[in-house]
């Protein structure tokens, strides 16, 4: 087996402990379950892509763009972790180089990105199966949004872990950006209605893309303005990506 | 052929010296101690070694191989147990040990076979399904170290492994390492512990201030640095004004707390001296020992003649 998958392969093993799990699948079904249809009756319908979408349908599929970044959160903890405890020196001085290390590690989000996207979409699939427009144009855009948003959100997660050293700094630190990626973008409501500033932040925020991009893939509405946010998503991914590897290269041992 | 050659390796942080022109050779199947206090270089040494920083000069080759040119090669033939505590912490002790053999690549039913065996050999198989984060850090070490043994390796480096054993379990590895070298194995091997490198090493260098100070069997150190035997007094209490008078005598030290030293090759006269010295000081001999004098007396005394000052 090539180190890489080796490695990815030892990465994908110490990231599913139980209260990984529980964060993956536990809290997303009570998003879509109880705030869906708890907020149904309020929110009456979403406009997406010409026709109105209703609430737990848009929600569900915000939570699958939600989903992948929190499961990219595990990239940055892994490489936190491997600091902390001594893992990275170790694999450096096997039969690795740091460009395996990268790579399993962007293998890694990808995998767990993909995987977590799909467990959304097949617990949200009887929620929105009215309205899912699925075709062979469509689950290629789904898959790119999945994988583009896992190496965006992996990649900042790795920077920040390559830059913090303390637990409290890099928790502090980690949920704080994910906590105003997740409430400042349209997974949890439109960006139409929403005050001037605040809607102008959402398109500041790259989870906004992602959570459009996913939807247009889910629900078929592929338009000029979709197809700038996957260009934005991939040009913002692959910088950040190119950083995150930058910085990891240079990582002290 | 030797399994390490290193020539003139330097190495420098902001300026100053870490490693200067160090150069040293080990053979195969032996025990090589590397020695030092802290900061003497001794951790900048072996990840140099281990292809973990590359040297700002000088040539290392390992098991023939060009490490600066070539680490990757270098790094598939070596078993590092480094200094720091390594470990993933939601591991159980046998997971860790299955998990770190595929990472090495060895075969499934091979790496549950060593798994097992290290487990029986390192006494691990009360602890096997704990968590790695719920251990001890004497276990912990005990894991760390025989996780290394889960991959084949021709050359193994050792940097304080003992560090966090209690006195039986630091035996018990030494006495597996030795066993170990019998096999084939080359050791590198970094210790504060005399006793240790007394026990474990064929050879020795030691370091200070990122220089090679002097290297040579346990055996040649003790000849070339100690002074023969150590006799040592325990009084029944620390008399006032008797260190001043013992000051002259050569090879004398009083160590507080009522103990007289004297190191000499031929330690009577001193001996008589100091009988002389102590008669109606009012202090009475309690215990009187003759030894051999320790490496761990031959390095301190090495250290002291180097120490600015001296």
């Amino acid at each position: 087996m090539h180190p890489v998958l080796r490695l990815l392969r030892r990465n994908v093993t110490i990231s599913l402990n139980p209260g990984f799990l529980i964060w993956q699948i536990i809290f997303p079904l009570v998003y879509i379950f109880v705030a869906g249809f708890a907020y149904a009756p309020l929110i009456s319908g979403v406009p997406l892509g010409g026709r109105d979408l209703d609430y737990p349908a848009f929600l569900a599929s915000g939570m699958i763009g939600f989903n992948i970044m929190n499961s990219t959160l595990v990239s940055g903890i892994i490489i936190w972790n491997d600091r902390r405890h001594g893992m990275f020196e170790q694999i450096m001085s096997g039969p690795f180089t740091r460009a395996h290390y990268i790579l399993a590690n962007i293998g890694t989000i990808g995998v767990i990105g993909l995987a977590s996207a799909s467990l959304i979409a097949a617990v949200g699939y009887p929620v929105f199966f009215e309205s899912a427009e699925f075709s062979l144009y469509t689950i290629p855009v789904v898959a790119f949004g999945a994988v583009t948003g896992s190496i965006l959100f992996g990649s900042l997660a790795s920077i920040i872990s390559t830059r913090l050293r303390s637990s409290e700094g890099f928790n502090v630190v980690i949920n704080t950006v994910f906590l105003f990626f997740a409430f400042v973008s349209t997974a949890f409501y439109p960006a139409e209605g929403a005050p001037e500033p605040l809607r102008t932040a959402f398109f500041l925020n790259p989870l906004t893309y992602l959570v459009d991009v996913i939807r247009a893939g889910v629900f078929g509405g592929i338009t000029e303005f979709v197809l700038v946010e996957m260009a934005v998503l991939a040009c913002v991914a692959a910088a950040l990506f190119v950083a995150a590897s930058r910085l990891l290269t240079k990582l002290d041992l | 052929m030797a399994c390490i050659r290193a020539a003139g390796l330097t190495k420098s942080y902001g300026g100053t010296a870490a490693v200067d022109g160090v150069s040293l050779s080990v053979e195969p199947g032996r025990v090589f101690g590397f020695l030092g206090p802290n900061g003497a270089g001794k951790s900048t040494m072996i990840k140099m070694l281990t292809t973990l920083v590359r040297p700002d000069s000088g040539s290392i080759e390992i098991l023939g191989i060009d490490a600066v040119a070539e680490p990757l090669r270098v790094r598939r033939r070596i078993g590092v147990v480094l200094q720091q505590p390594s470990y993933e912490p939601t591991l159980s002790v046998e997971n860790a040990l299955e998990k770190y053999g595929m990472m090495w690549g060895v075969p499934r039913d091979e790496r549950k076979r060593r798994a097992a065996r290290l487990m029986d050999e390192f006494g691990l198989g009360d602890i096997k399904h704990k968590r790695n984060e719920d251990l001890s850090i004497g276990q912990r070490r005990r894991v760390q170290v025989a996780r290394e043994f889960m991959h084949e390796m021709d050359l193994l480096f050792l940097d304080e492994p003992t560090v966090g054993l209690d006195p039986s379990a630091r035996r018990d590895l030494l006495d597996y390492l030795k066993e170990r070298t019998g096999g084939g194995l080359t050791i590198f091997y970094t210790t504060h512990i005399l006793t240790e490198a007394e026990y474990l090493c064929d050879e020795i260098a030691v370091i200070d201030g990122g220089r090679i100070h002097t290297t040579g069997t346990p055996d040649e150190l003790r000849r070339r640095f100690g002074s023969g035997r150590t006799v040592r007094l325990r009084l029944d209490t620390e008399a006032p004004g008797l260190a001043a008078r013992l000051s002259g005598i050569p090879g004398c030290e009083a160590l507080p707390g009522g103990t007289v030293v004297i190191r000499s090759e031929s330690p009577e006269e001193a001996l008589r001296l100091v009988l002389g010295a102590l008669d109606g000081s009012g202090a009475k001999i309690e215990e009187i020992s003759a030894e051999p004098e320790t490496l761990e007396d031959a390095f301190l005394r090495m250290m002291r003649k180097d120490a600015p000052g001296s």
